[in-house]
């Protein structure tokens, strides 16, 4: 009768398990981030510049198209109901800053650099590469992780701005193509913008890039099974990111609406 | 590095190169559907069917709800600071059925099944597998990449329309039971009006080219794998940049087209 509930209870012990393992792996790569000694410098600016390297042309399509046809067509369609299409550039401060930036650079960067770190650091599991450093007394989280964790989340900030700017000119393309005016797009855009707007954008994307380093450095170092084990290990990091970013998205926006109440009123 | 990240331009230029081969790839396994050579294997058809159901459906299903949270909240705040409360359906209508559960299906199936095919015919190859299927005389794009894209046309409508309801569920409770912005009569009142059978068949159509391309993306990388373990990783981290490329290119495209000049927003406009 035990065995048969434990069968039945395994899967939820394991992800609550992982859930945990990957707390103490956050906590562990905080600490040594902020004890000295600090070794990980190099190691962090390639990190940097492999992550945008890497990022910024996905990234520059997909906001563009993300914001041209989500937020500009249908947003058009939606305000022409009130007889309002000027207030696009309203809708866009909601859209690009609040919502589509943040999230879409999340998952371009959990798809392409998440995986790429996810594939990097199993490889160097299965290949016993992570032991062998232990043996040499190199703490794989000093410096391994925390660079990587670093890294994705100051580039994730970054990059926020980045896919501001291009979710923005999405926007600006699907007035043109709508055959609207510019000018009121641009008023009401910057009549609406608040500063508390672009920094919670800020904290929530760079938040995002926290989770995403954690989730896919814990998969890649706890890879196992040869070769179906690196590409399972991408699998399941890329879809406990996405669950992950989306349920934080989620909290940190209802949070973000309900304590400031001035951001919601459309100017 | 384990990857290709010399040039900054690596990523695009990629892409040039291999779009010819992907191309010629989805021409062949799209041929052995058309031919209907795949028949010869409908056990297996249906095994990978079952797979995808058990495997899959459930955290598709999960992000789609999450999804479908956000754009009610969304719906609530913006439809009051337009001064039209009321209208918080009129916007979670429009945001779920038509932008955000397709793009919450295809991100989630890119994730998902995009990187397990990867994962899976990788291996497969670097262990020789595929080449032993060739020397039994099986086929084994037949056999592996065209029997997965005819049992995801079979499964992922019904998966997809069920992450519709689970969309619309989830906005029902940001708006009516956790916001409180309107009444349930109300709610529901402008979200069905803002709603027909076209448009969710535009989005249905919009979920289904997204799940090809994925499928048979997953397939082209898994199946031109190469480099040991590691190569496996890389290959399968590769696919997910392009499959999210064109999951919004294909969610841009669908939205012109098919609302870009007709709104179908029955009031004004």
């Amino acid at each position: 009768m035990s065995s048969f509930a434990d069968r039945r209870l395994a899967p939820a012990k394991n992800a609550l398990e992982e859930v945990g393992d990957m707390m103490i792996l956050t906590g562990k790569t905080v600490v040594s981030a902020v004890r000295p000694p600090f070794p990980y410098g190099g190691e962090f600016i390639s990190q940097f510049l492999f992550a945008v390297r890497l990022c910024w042309f996905p990234l520059l399509i997909s906001t563009v198209a993300v914001s041209y046809g989500a937020a500009g067509i249908q947003a058009i369609n939606f305000l022409n109901i009130f007889g309002a299409p000027d207030r696009l550039g309203g809708f866009f401060v909601l859209a690009a800053i609040r919502e589509f930036a943040p999230f879409v650079t999340a998952i371009v960067l959990a798809g392409v650099a998440g995986t790429a770190i996810t594939a990097d650091l199993g490889a160097r599991k299965i290949r016993e590469e992570l032991d062998a450093l232990q043996v040499l007394g190199v703490d794989p989280v000093k410096n391994l992780v925390v660079p990587r964790f670093l890294a994705l989340m100051i580039v994730t900030g970054l990059f926020d701005v980045y896919a501001v700017i291009f979710g923005v000119f999405g926007g600006v393309l699907a007035t043109t193509t709508s055959g609207l005016e510019l000018g009121p797009f641009w008023a009401t855009f910057l009549t609406n913008a608040s500063v508390i707007d672009l920094w919670g954008s800020f904290v929530k994307c760079t938040l995002f890039g926290a989770i995403i380093a954690i989730v896919c450095c814990y998969k890649g170092m706890t890879a196992s099974g040869g070769a179906e084990g690196v590409g399972r290990a991408v699998n399941s990091a890329v879809v406990i990111t996405f669950i992950a970013v989306f349920s934080f998205n989620y909290v940190f926006t209802q949070t973000l609406l309900a304590t400031n109440p001035e951001i919601q009123v459309i100017r | 590095m384990a990857t290709p990240s010399d040039s900054w331009t690596a990523v695009p230029r990629d892409w040039f190169a291999s779009f010819g081969e992907i191309v010629k790839f989805l021409g062949k396994v799209l041929l052995q559907i058309i031919d209907l050579r795949v028949f010869k294997y409908s056990g297996e058809v249906l095994r990978q069917a079952g797979l995808l159901i058990m495997s899959s459906a459930l955290v598709i299903w999960v992000l789609v709800f999450v999804v479908g949270l956000q754009c009610g909240i969304e719906g609530a705040y913006f439809s009051r600071a337009v001064g039209a409360p009321a209208n918080a359906g009129t916007f979670s209508a429009l945001c779920n059925l038509r932008e955000l559960v397709p793009y919450a299906f295809g991100w989630m199936m890119a994730a998902k099944i995009g990187t397990g095919i990867v994962a899976e015919l990788g291996s497969m190859r670097i262990s020789d597998e595929i080449d032993a299927l060739e020397v039994m005389g099986i086929n084994s794009i037949t056999f592996l990449c065209a029997t997965k894209l005819l049992a995801s046309w079979l499964t992922l409508p019904f998966l997809y329309i069920i992450a519709i309801g689970a969309g619309f569920f989830a906005s029902y409770l940001a708006v009516v039971e956790q916001i409180g912005e309107v009444s349930s009569g109300g709610y529901f009142l402008l979200f069905w009006m803002f709603q027909n059978p076209p448009d969710m068949f535009f989005s249905l159509a919009k979920a289904m080219v997204m799940a090809t391309v994925i499928v048979l993306v997953g397939c082209y990388y898994g199946y031109n794998a190469s480099g040991g373990p590691v190569g496996v990783g890389t290959a399968t981290a590769k696919s997910m940049v392009l499959n999210l490329v064109m999951v919004h290119l294909i969610g841009m495209l669908g939205t012109q087209v098919f609302w870009g000049g007709n709104a179908r927003a029955p009031i004004g406009g």
